[in-house]
């Protein structure tokens, strides 16, 4: 017996779970919490805080990846503000937020309502228009450019078959940037199965009391539908603005920024810096840059559209 | 002694584990390593590059038994030029590897290119007088009068045209030799002649409908091998002496306009040619008789050739505005200045710059040598193949690149120079824009980020 129970203290994890027996309830709890998050706390550590922290030991430094980082003070800034290739990239980036989300939004919304019906082989369009949402970013891109082609592509074929223009979708810097937002609005899959979620969500007494009222179709979807999914769309327009900030895949893989710089977006500059024109030390800043910007952006979001957000139960 | 099962495992699994720690920290006697040092080459390249890398290692290593070759191979260039970046900073770069030529002086500059001046010129075999092609290979190789690299081969832009096509309108096609480059008002006859509507009108009929073409004569990418060599020819400069770029002298900029003018006003040449991988190629369209005439590097040659294309196909030299002209690059071979074996680095890298080498990859119409003795009558058979290369090819290396080849060394910065203004104007010209609109700003503010880069160094 007594051997036994030296080989028993001898094996690893005894002391371990020793320790834990003498825990309290409370204790073992708050462990178990901490256990259970630490993936996502390490992960959060390893890969988010600690390269945003050497982003911005880089930002007051020069830094090509071959020699060691050189301290240069704020010029980096000081270029910040007279940056012509920046100020395009921000223009471009801020034009297709404005334009794509709010389009998104109310894309995603109008399939949401026409698939919230009840009919035959629901399921089936459920799927449709969800799936452009899973298609990989990679095929999604090459796909559209194949679309887009001015000269073999099927929208063109379609335009030329009505006797329209050949338009030069990714040559033209006119027209790029409405087939970006053609492509981003393809892929609100996403959005809308959270918006169908919602509208399934409220309560059908609601409807049937606005019925009774005598509310047509148009006013039971601006005094009952609307305020009862404010908080889901609020959801999606801040994800879409964050999102829209960061449209690198298709911008790279399409018109790698151009044609002309009209697709350059903020992300893809940012990249193109680092590991182009490997100018890490700029680069970091510019990724700050985005940061402060959807900080800012969110900041407005919650305090201009968020105080007229209707939540049914504001204190859950 | 009797073990149990799970004692035995025990053992031999610890055992295994010490074993494994040990060789990692090099405790064990070199004789269990078998003397072999392994050194690592990154590079890119497609299935055609990755399997002659493979091939090469393999006799590399049985010709050297005490070297390992490990090939790290990234499918695209770009991101492998990324990937070598990153792994500077992470203390990973490989011992040997291809630099891409718009990085080589910045690297060689910035000190993780290994200097191998006095290996390249006391090797017995390297070293000889006019072994490489000179003075083009110097002239890329040296880095303020030192090497940090060898190149790996040179390519060059050439036209591939359908010969049926030719035939068919009674056309002589060009050649390589000097009498048999076309002047460029006699290109744009010719032009004229292979494009058509879907009426079957020319350019120049009357209703000729410009948005209607089904068969073009020409395509001309629009990026910088193919526009640069447009303004050497009209008697311009893509890269002055000084290391800047010199697309906004007059000649280069009437050469660039008349590559646009292809497009625009004599409706020659397809729109979308700088997306001409996307879509229809200009490969499809040659074999479908869609194009008559394409422009392309000669590496196209190892997709673009008579063994793998439906119709009789053939090559021939761009046509002369001023000059024929047509600019020679490529990457280069070299040993990375981080790498723990310098002696065993140089000896592969040695090895790639011999024919045996060379000769693979030329042999399947990827490369042009960068070798003198490979263009002799007897080094020319051992890599010309029947049904790879038309039969005029061998004149391109020997004949016409040496006298109209112009070998560029791409200065610091020019990546930067190229990505945020070059490239952009590159785009304005693909759209219809004015060379002389467009050139002269994009070419002032390229310049100051070379200058910039220059005093950087």
């Amino acid at each position: 017996m007594t051997s036994l129970t030296a080989k028993r203290e001898a094996e690893p994890g005894f002391w371990l779970s020793r320790q834990y027996n003498r825990l309290t309830l409370k204790q073992r709890r708050t462990l178990m919490g901490y256990l259970f998050i630490m993936p996502f706390i390490l992960g959060f550590l390893i890969w988010w805080l600690g390269p945003a922290m050497v982003a911005g030991y880089l930002t007051v430094h020069k830094w090509n990846f071959l020699s060691a980082p050189r301290f240069i003070g704020l010029a980096h800034f000081e270029k910040l503000v007279s940056d012509p290739i920046l100020a395009q990239s921000l223009k471009v980036t801020i034009v297709f937020s404005a334009i794509s989300v709010p389009l998104g939004l109310v894309f995603a919304f109008f399939l949401a309502s026409l698939i919230n019906s009840k009919f035959r082989f629901i399921a089936i369009f459920r799927t449709i228009y969800f799936l452009p949402s899973i298609v990989p970013a990679v095929a999604n891109a090459i796909l559209w450019a194949w679309l887009f082609n001015t000269e073999f592509g099927l929208i063109n074929y379609i335009i030329r078959a009505f006797g329209g223009p050949k338009i030069g979708w990714l040559q033209d810097p006119n027209w790029v940037m409405l087939a970006f937002v053609i492509l981003t609005v393809w892929g609100v899959g996403g959005s809308m199965i959270i918006f169908l979620a919602g509208l399934q969500g409220i309560p059908q007494i609601f409807y049937e009391a606005a019925e009774i009222d005598g509310a047509g179709r148009w006013q039971r979807l601006i005094h009952v539908t609307l305020p009862m999914m404010s908080p889901i769309i609020f959801f999606n327009l801040v994800i879409g603005f964050i999102n829209s900030f960061q449209v690198f895949v298709s911008a790279l893989l399409i018109t790698d920024g151009g044609p002309q710089r009209a697709t350059l977006f903020l992300v893809l500059h940012i990249w193109r810096t680092a590991f182009s024109s490997q100018k890490m030390g700029y680069a970091s800043v510019l990724s700050w840059l985005l940061f402060a910007i959807l900080m800012l952006l969110s900041f407005f979001v919650f305090r201009y559209i968020g105080s007229r957000v209707y939540y049914e139960n504001p204190g859950e | 002694m009797s073990i149990s099962r799970r004692e035995f495992l025990k053992l031999t699994g610890g055992s295994a584990t010490a074993a494994a720690m040990l060789a990692q920290l090099g405790y064990l006697p070199p004789v269990l390593a078998q003397d072999v040092t392994t050194i690592t080459f990154g590079g890119w390249g497609g299935v055609a590059e990755d399997e002659g890398v493979k091939a090469a290692i393999e006799v590399f290593m049985e010709e050297n038994p005490d070297i390992a070759v490990e090939w790290q191979h990234t499918p695209d260039a770009g991101e492998y030029g990324r990937i070598l970046l990153s792994s500077f900073a992470a203390g990973t770069a490989p011992d040997t590897g291809f630099i891409l030529s718009d990085n080589y002086e910045t690297l060689a500059v910035g000190g993780a290119l290994m200097d191998i001046t006095d290996l390249v010129k006391n090797d017995p075999l390297l070293g000889q007088p006019n072994y490489f092609i000179e003075p083009q290979e110097s002239n890329r190789c040296e880095v303020n009068g030192r090497w940090y690299g060898i190149g790996s081969t040179w390519v060059a832009h050439h036209f591939y045209y359908n010969a049926e096509m030719f035939e068919a309108e009674g056309i002589t096609p060009p050649g390589f030799q000097d009498d048999e480059i076309w002047e460029w008002e006699e290109f744009l006859e010719i032009c004229k002649v292979f494009t058509r509507d879907s009426s079957g009108r020319n350019p120049g009929d009357a209703g000729f409908d410009s948005e209607d073409i089904v068969q073009w004569a020409v395509d001309w990418p629009f990026w910088w091998m193919p526009l640069g060599l447009a303004a050497h020819a009209n008697g311009g400069e893509f890269l002055t002496e000084e290391g800047l770029i010199g697309l906004d002298s007059p000649e280069a900029m009437e050469g660039l306009q008349r590559i646009s003018d292809l497009v625009y006003k004599h409706h020659v040449a397809p729109r979308s040619a700088a997306l001409a991988s996307l879509g229809m190629n200009n490969v499809q369209m040659v074999d479908t008789g869609r194009l008559a005439m394409a422009v392309d590097g000669s590496w196209a040659l190892s997709w673009m050739n008579p063994s793998l294309m439906n119709v009789a196909m053939g090559t021939g030299a761009l046509p002369k505005m001023a000059q024929p002209a047509s600019i020679m690059q490529a990457h280069f071979h070299s040993v990375l200045s981080s790498t723990e074996h310098p002696e065993e680095a140089w000896r592969w890298v040695r090895f790639l710059a011999t024919p045996f080498y060379q000769e693979h990859f030329c042999k399947i119409g990827l490369w042009i040598p960068n070798q003198s003795a490979m263009l002799t009558e007897e080094g020319l058979e051992g890599w010309i193949r029947e049904g790879i290369h038309p039969p005029n090819y061998s004149q391109f290396a020997t004949d016409y690149l040496p006298k109209h080849g112009v070998a560029v060394a791409i200065p610091p910065g020019y990546i930067e120079a190229a990505n945020d203004y070059i490239n952009p104007a590159f785009e304005a010209l693909a759209n219809g824009e004015m060379a002389v609109d467009v050139m002269p700003d994009a070419v002032r503010a390229a310049n100051e980020i070379l200058t910039a880069a220059k005093e950087d160094m």
